[in-house]
């Protein structure tokens, strides 16, 4: 069972082949039954509408100069002229700078605090009490982002945040103004969404650890392997195809737009010090004078390429390690 | 290390009795576990006190999570202020139900199909479908807006339905497992008996992929109540929020930067903060009740739907 599992380490590129076998041999397959079309036509057709539309129509905007506000601008095409802009937009830069900060604090930290989380719960012998922690863990996961983060703006509340309440309460004079000062706006924020998705990769990581060989730890235990040996040369290399699925999922950290939306006002102050490269394009796009849709789109391609190249190198390390 | 393992010194274990001193890795092991929970928790159990507390008792300003005094106040005010928490909370039910509703149908019927019904490049479409869900949406939220206004479905609850109703591969994939795992006599012999493909889907599938359904349906539960950014992007028509894109519109208290003093007609009645607090509890109710009781359904749906992906 884990063996299997970690053998799908390549998974999305098994299933891409597929994919292009399965188009090949579309020629040989006779009509069938074509009730088929028929059961598939709904979803078929609002995914197209509201999915794969949007996807390559943002794309293409990110080579146009489309205004919402102005008429007829939707396909005007600029070419790169939306990437040079950038280049020379010192807010874009400092969103950037921004965007990287914040996902430097949230995911390695997530990733680890998830897989020690994980492995803690999965050393819990007592049934009940390792549900009553797998339960706690992924409460987070479930609440509305809205809600989280204005809680965590209560908390950080100046005066009666309970952060707050409880430094002054341990003797801190003069605790920080969390939200209010530039400096510790960024991390404040990830640790609030650090609180907020942990539980997600934790319980990913649980069931991971749950599906695997227990012989093989019993093998190791016979063997002399303290429980700190097994989880380094066992647990956490079985758990490298969940490693690498949690990247792919974790596409939003960069954008983090919502949750500054929300604990930020006004947006990404202060001192823009919480202006992510998402709020940003979702400001020029939404906020700022004639909504510039094709700059924010542009924004965003440069945020899905970051990814993307994020994604891959972790995918390459992980697989060369693997031979 | 060794002493964990091995237990207590032999010339102990005689004099040993059900109870033993913990050893210090125990100790330190339900440490941590404990730490985590706290952290998880007392944001949360905060939460609860305040929403609870008389301004007397909030204002005291000490980092207590017990209420000398529990009032529903705050509650109340919240509620019933301008009417407009029940208005939002309809607008979240009406538009996470119709989604879910849309996302089941839609899912069960392309579900059994890719599972069972034999037809010309079946398979290549479902491997596509997969495959899509793993390119970023690059401007998709500008793309969406556009979109949105050219089907006038902007400030428009059922246009909410239809776009969260078309988040589908997911709820596919669990489908086509779910159908993929029954057993194949009973069609079989359905089929023998003349029933159509409509009647075979109906009478048999979907009874017996109810589990399936009721997964995809908590997922999308749980989603389409708690997305803020899309709905915040497509509704400017207050009367048309849901409940967790208004909450930040509807808190009284200060602002998060620094203290704002509370408007002088509410101080003795109650603390702004604490209403807040009693605001954002009822906003999260409904899937905490949900989290509460049907919990192993959503780890169902990460190893039958992310894990398999």
């Amino acid at each position: 069972m884990a063996l299997s599992r970690a053998d799908r380490t390549q998974g999305r590129a098994a299933t891409l082949r597929a994919f292009v076998a399965e188009v090949g041999g579309i020629r040989q397959q006779r009509w069938g039954n074509g009730w088929g079309y028929a059961f598939v036509a709904p979803a078929l057709l609002a995914y197209l509408t509201f999915n794969v539309w949007p996807m390559f129509r943002g794309f293409a905007m990110a080579f146009t100069d489309y205004r919402f506000l102005i008429p007829n601008s939707e396909w005007s095409f600029n070419g790169l002229d939306n990437f040079v802009e950038m280049a020379s937009d010192e807010t874009f830069w400092h969103s950037f700078v921004v965007s990287l900060k914040f996902t430097a604090m949230t995911l390695p930290t997530g990733i680890v605090a998830a897989l020690v989380a994980a492995i803690l719960i999965s050393r819990v012998s007592h049934r009940r009490a390792a549900a009553f922690y797998r339960w706690i863990v992924y409460l987070p996961v479930t609440m509305p982002v809205a809600v989280v983060m204005l809680m965590w703006r209560q908390m950080y509340h100046r005066d009666l945040g309970y952060l707050n309440l409880l430094l002054r309460w341990l003797g801190v004079a003069n605790p920080p103004n969390w939200l209010g000062s530039a400096d510790w706006v960024l991390p404040s924020i990830a640790a609030a969404e650090l609180w907020r998705t942990f539980g997600f990769a934790t319980l990913l990581f649980l069931i991971g650890i749950y599906g695997m060989n227990r012989e093989l730890f019993e093998a190791a235990a016979i063997d002399g392997a303290s429980g700190w040996q097994q989880v380094l040369s066992l647990t956490i290399p079985l758990l490298k195809p969940i490693f690498v699925l949690i990247l792919v999922l974790s596409a939003g950290v960069a954008s983090a737009t919502e949750q500054m939306l929300l604990i930020t006002n006004p947006p990404g102050s202060p001192e823009n010090a919480a202006l992510t490269t998402g709020l940003y394009l979702f400001m020029q796009a939404f906020q700022f004078g004639d909504m510039r849709l094709g700059y924010a789109a542009a924004m965003s391609l440069v945020l899905g390429l970051l990814h993307i190249a994020l994604a891959s190198l972790v995918f390459v390390t992980m697989r060369t390690e693997r031979d | 290390m060794s002493v964990a393992r091995t237990g207590a010194p032999i010339g102990d274990v005689a004099r040993a009795r059900a109870w033993r001193w913990p050893s210090l890795s125990q100790v330190g092991f339900n440490l941590a576990l404990v730490g985590f929970s706290l952290v998880v928790l007392v944001p949360l159990v905060w939460m609860v006190s305040s929403s609870l507390k008389t301004p007397e008792e909030y204002y005291q300003r000490v980092p207590s999570l017990w209420v000398a005094k529990p009032t529903l106040i705050n509650y109340v005010y919240m509620w019933t202020r301008g009417g407009k928490v029940p208005l939002f909370m309809a607008n979240s039910v009406i538009v996470t139900v119709g989604a879910v509703s849309l996302q089941v149908l839609m899912a069960s019927l392309a579900g059994y199909a890719f599972a069972r019904l034999d037809f010309r490049g079946r398979d290549a479409l479902f491997l596509a479908i997969v495959v899509s869900m793993f390119i970023p949406r690059s401007g998709g939220l500008m793309a969406l807006y556009e979109l949105m206004s050219f089907l006038h479905l902007r400030n428009n609850l059922f246009g909410l339905v239809l776009l969260f109703g078309a988040g589908l591969p997911v709820p596919i994939f669990i489908m086509r497992q779910t159908f993929l795992a029954m057993p194949r006599e009973l069609e079989d012999a359905a089929r023998m008996d003349g029933a159509s493909w409509w009647q075979l889907f109906w009478r048999i599938a979907v009874p017996l992929g109810a589990s399936g359904m009721v997964v995809i349906a908590i997922i999308g539960f749980v989603y389409v109540w708690g997305e803020y950014l899309v709905t915040f992007t497509m509704v400017d028509n207050e009367q048309l929020l849901t409940i967790s894109v208004a909450a930040r519109t509807l808190l009284v208290g200060g602002s998060a930067q620094g203290w704002v003093a509370p408007q002088q007609q509410f101080l003795d009645k109650f603390a702004t903060e604490a209403a807040d607090a009693a605001l954002l509890l009822m906003a999260v109710a409904p899937v905490i009740l949900v989290y509460l009781f049907l919990q192993r359904w959503f780890v169902r749906g990460l190893t039958e739907g992310v894990l398999k992906l």
